[in-house]
């Protein structure tokens, strides 16, 4: 273990860590925004500098490793004059519309400007990015607000590996582009999002959030992605009752701050009008019970073929008491002219533990029988 | 998995096999390309090229069903040259000389002939992997430096490719003797890794949804195991006799043993093999009870239908992949009058009792919250004993989890087996049973793919989802594309001896010559109606629906062909 100081606290850490790394463990928040803890450090923005005993000019925290007895201040008059210097710079060709901006109250630059009491810049403004592209539902990129961090581009390659976007041209022409800035859909993108998650402004936006509510006005939930086995830990932001989008948080057990893409954005299957939102019985089933008058037969029509309407034209809706009576006859019919094995039981791989649980208890303390799967081998 | 999936992006070696990981398991594809980034080596053995190829060092392009050979050529080739680890196999294995003696005729050069893949990359295969090499950058591990001649840790993943095949179980009793042979198990960063395709289909496995076993995998056939849950049931005996898989029951109701079924959140008319089986059967049932949260295939011919609340709608936990129970929390109100499945399965059993006239304590099937079904289920399951909702909050716990105080178990096998020594079980190579021939000279090989969910009742109704993969589409080489003069985007049959599906053609050197794909997320397109059902692995009983023949017939041909083509069954057009 190496052995430092940071702000005149000692600690020990292993070799190969980095100062800012080092001091983010102990609760010590060095401002950064092209830094990210998942991701290499390019250095490139200059906020993470500190004064390091002994060395004439500050250093970027960020790529600095911890050496023995090494002393590190993170605050200082130097580094508060020089840090404004650097948010002065990004705000001269960023927009300070904050006040109607999705981003504010989560955005870095916001943050750091008023930590630094940046509130515009003194330099000549000149909004050098101007592309607005929504070529896709996923994600909105807003180049106005970028700051060329380059977040976005070492996820694409770094963790997702999909390598979809660059940093390209100099100066003010540089922009953050797909190849021949072509639509997201004809480059190698895989929609993840994680571009957005790690976005540090307004830049990268969920679509379905625009223009839905501002931070302070979201409700947070954190639950287990719905889809693959993977068991991703989802933080979804609702407004009244409505998912506006999905993120992940650093602290998620197995995934991090990453998603795929129907984690982040496949959600809204659960509000399609196609859920059903009633007990339903089959037509013919209703006429014998005398729920309806007309008798009805079973359409030879397969269900790969049907359209839409079919669930109107076959089926009945009734109320929950008359639906289990109907199954629980049924399934007691079964077992009393058949025997249990009779029975088939198919539980699902989607539902909970509890759920599977209770299932298979009904099929075998109920019902009797081991005939029991769900869809582990499909 | 015997291991954890953060464990990956320090592995020296990662062997994937079966897995379209990238695809189908997106956020450990993440973590297989931070691996490579850092300089390990990424070995994948596939018949397509899927997109994790582009960050692989070693590429096996195997035919369908040929990857046998491969594994034990591997194997063959670690023994022949001496890279097996000999301290593990005499101190945590058994049955060494029996696997070395079946593997004599297993050569590389016979792998080759079978599967396609040069010698050399078998070869160069069973290196990296049984010395666990990287290719730059230091291991993380003591024992694992890179050209030191120390041996790294290597891993090895693998999903539906090797299970769903008709020898199935023994393709991973293969993996698992390659891992034995070479020590790379019990360890960080190696074991095999099954990934697993569902949020919780560990989960269901666990708590006892299979034939025969009960909750903890504790077996049917086991009467002291059988009547001690029984006694915890409060049932005088519980079914001891190993009951009918789907794909059983399918049959069995097809010959009238099984008359009823009740369907829980699945979908076989388009998850099982061979469709218009499927249907017919579905048909014939006295009755047929499905609760899901959309109509699906399967519930268009159901006698009632019971609406479920969704995953977001509900509380509760699911068992991931590397054996983590986590907990779920209801994010928005379900529909309608739709319930969480657990309020409706307990329902249905106390108005079946009530209809059998049989009497239970109050609190037997009508839990008052999901939490007391937890503390049950654990209670009857030894590998979750040690868990409750208080304990589960946050990062939850891997089982096996035997008490309170047990912080839960990240790697398995450490340092003995579950039955003490390992027991290699020695593997004859098989061929998959339906193999193409002149009528059906193509393999078809069925997955998912990155945007859709399988039976795609979810994905297929999110907007941003479907925007960017709407349909599906056939991948088909160029060879054979050329071979019935077929353009790309242009539509194609495929058809089996169980059926046709007409999708569009995608024109792709993704799969070899000899090789098409399609997924089975595609109503309009069921990959399935193509699948056969009647080579069922022995002991698992999963279909063979990664290897099937098939031949292409181009639709846009001339009148002759088009005369020719119209006997046999309809068409499967899109109804969308």
């Amino acid at each position: 273990m190496i052995e430092l100081t940071i702000d005149g606290r000692a600690f020990h850490v292993p070799p190969g860590v980095s100062v800012m790394d080092a001091a983010r463990a102990n609760g010590i928040d060095i401002p950064h925004l092209c830094y990210h803890p998942e991701l290499s450090t390019p250095g490139g923005c200059r906020l993470c500098l500190v004064e390091v005993e002994g060395r004439a000019d500050p250093v970027p925290s960020c790529q600095l490793p911890c050496a023995e007895g090494m002393a590190v201040r993170t605050q200082s008059e130097q580094l508060s004059a020089m840090r404004r210097e650097i948010i002065d710079l990004f705000v001269s060709d960023h927009p300070l519309d904050c006040v109607i901006c999705d981003k504010a109250g989560a955005c870095l630059l916001q943050k750091y400007a008023y930590e630094y009491g940046v509130s515009e810049t003194s330099y000549d403004k000149h909004i050098a990015r101007s592309l607005y592209q929504d070529d896709n539902p996923f994600f909105v990129r807003d180049h106005q607000y970028c700051i060329l961090c380059g977040r976005c581009v070492r996820v694409c390659e770094e963790v997702v590996g999909a390598s979809a976007i660059e940093i390209v041209g100099r100066g003010f022409d540089s922009h953050v582009a797909t190849p021949f800035d072509g639509p997201m859909i004809d480059s190698s993108c895989v929609f993840c999002g994680s571009c957005v998650q790690v976005c540090p402004t307004a830049a990268l936006m969920p679509r379905s959030r625009l223009g839905q509510g501002r931070e302070w006005d979201l409700e947070r939930v954190e639950t287990i992605c719905g889809y693959c086995g993977v068991g991703c830990q989802i933080e979804y932001a609702l407004r009244d009752g409505r998912i506006l989008y999905a993120q992940s948080t650093p602290g998620a057990p197995v995934n991090g701050e990453f998603l795929c893409s129907k984690g982040r954005y496949g959600w809204d299957f659960a509000t399609h009008p196609d859920r059903l939102a009633r007990p339903l019985i089959r037509r013919d089933v209703a006429y014998r019970l005398g729920l309806t008058d007309e008798p009805w037969e079973l359409p030879d029509e397969s269900p790969l073929d049907t359209g839409e309407g079919v669930i109107e034209e076959r089926f009945v809706p009734v109320d929950w008491d008359t639906a289990l009576h109907v199954a629980a006859d049924g399934l007691a019919r079964t077992v009393q002219a058949h025997g249990p094995d009779a029975v088939m039981g198919l539980s699902s791989a989607r539902c909970t533990n509890e759920e599977n649980y209770l299932f298979q208890k009904f099929m075998r303390a109920g019902i009797g029988t081991n005939n029991l799967d769900h869809c582990a081998r499909l | 998995m015997t291991n954890s999936i953060r464990e990956i992006r320090d592995a020296d070696c990662i062997f994937i096999t079966g897995s379209n990981t990238a695809e189908s398991h997106p956020v450990i594809g993440y973590e297989v390309v931070r691996a490579a980034r850092r300089g390990a080596n990424v070995i994948i053995v596939d018949p397509r090229r899927i997109p994790l190829v582009e960050h692989a060092t070693l590429f096996l392009q195997i035919k369908p069903g040929s990857d046998i050979y491969v594994f034990l050529a591997i194997m063959h080739t670690i023994i022949r040259e001496g890279w097996e680890d000999r301290p593990f196999i005499d101190r945590r294995t058994e049955g060494y000389d029996a696997l070395a003696a079946v593997l004599e005729e297993y050569t590389p050069e016979h792998a080759s002939l079978m599967s396609g893949v040069p010698v050399e990359q078998i070869e160069a295969a069973a290196r990296i992997y049984a010395l666990g090499k990287r290719v730059a950058g230091a291991s993380i591990y003591a024992d694992g430096a890179s050209g030191t001649g120390e041996r790294g840790h290597s891993t090895i993943l693998y999903a539906m490719g090797i299970t769903q095949r008709s020898n199935g179980t023994d393709m991973v009793m293969t993996l698992a003797n390659l891992a034995m042979l070479c020590g790379q198990l019990g360890k960080p960063s190696t074991g095999v890794n099954p990934l697993r395709g569902q949020s919780n289909v560990q989960g269901a496995c666990d708590v006892g949804c299979l034939v025969d076993v009960l909750p903890g995998y504790q077996r049917v056939t086991d009467a002291e195991k059988r009547e001690a849950i029984a006694r915890a049931w409060d049932v005088e005996r519980l079914p001891g006799e190993v009951g009918l898989t789907i794909v059983e029951a399918m049959h069995a109701a097809a010959e009238g043993r099984v008359r009823a079924m009740y369907v829980m959140g699945e979908n076989p008319m388009m998850s099982d093999p061979d469709t218009s089986h499927v249907e017919r059967t579905l048909r014939g049932l006295d009755l047929l009870v499905v609760q899901d949260i959309f109509p699906s295939e399967t519930a268009q011919l159901a006698h009632v239908i019971l609406p479920a609340a969704a995953s977001l709608e509900k509380d509760g936990t699911v068992t991931n992949t590397e054996r983590r129970v986590q907990m779920i929390q209801p994010v928005i109100a379900a529909p309608g009058e739709s319930r969480p499945d657990w309020q409706i399965t307990g329902e249905l059993a106390a108005r079946f009792d009530a209809r059998m006239g049989i009497e239970r304590r109050p609190g037997y099937w009508d839990f008052a919250s999901s939490s007391a079904i937890f503390d049950e289920l654990a209670r009857v399951t030894p590998i979750y004993r040690g868990m409750s909702y208080g304990r589960l909050a946050g990062a939850g716990l891997q089982w096996p989890c035997p008490d309170a105080s047990h912080p839960g178990t990240p790697i398995l096998h450490g340092e003995t087996f579950s039955r003490g020594r390992g027991r290699f079980n020695p593997v004859i190579a098989r061929d998959p049973a339906e193999l193409p021939d002149d009528d059906y000279p193509l393999m078809l090989t069925t997955g998912r793919v990155l945007y859709h969910y399988h039976s795609g009742t979810m994905t297929r109704r999110s907007e941003p989802l479907d925007w960017r993969e709407p349909g599906g589409a056939v991948e088909i080489h160029p060879d054979d594309a050329a071979a019935i003069d077929l353009r790309d985007g242009a539509p194609v049959v495929v058809a089996s001896r169980r059926g046709r599906v007409r999708a569009r053609a995608q024109i792709s050197e993704r799969v070899p010559p000899g090789t098409v794909f399609l997924a089975f997320h595609w109503r309009e397109a069921p990959a399935n109606m193509l699948t056969h059902d009647f080579a069922l692995d022995p002991v698992a009983k999963i279909p063979e629906y990664k290897v099937c023949a098939v031949r292409l017939e181009n639709p846009r041909a001339g009148l002759a062909d088009r005369l020719r083509r119209s006997e046999g069954a309809a068409f499967r057009t899109s109804s969308r």
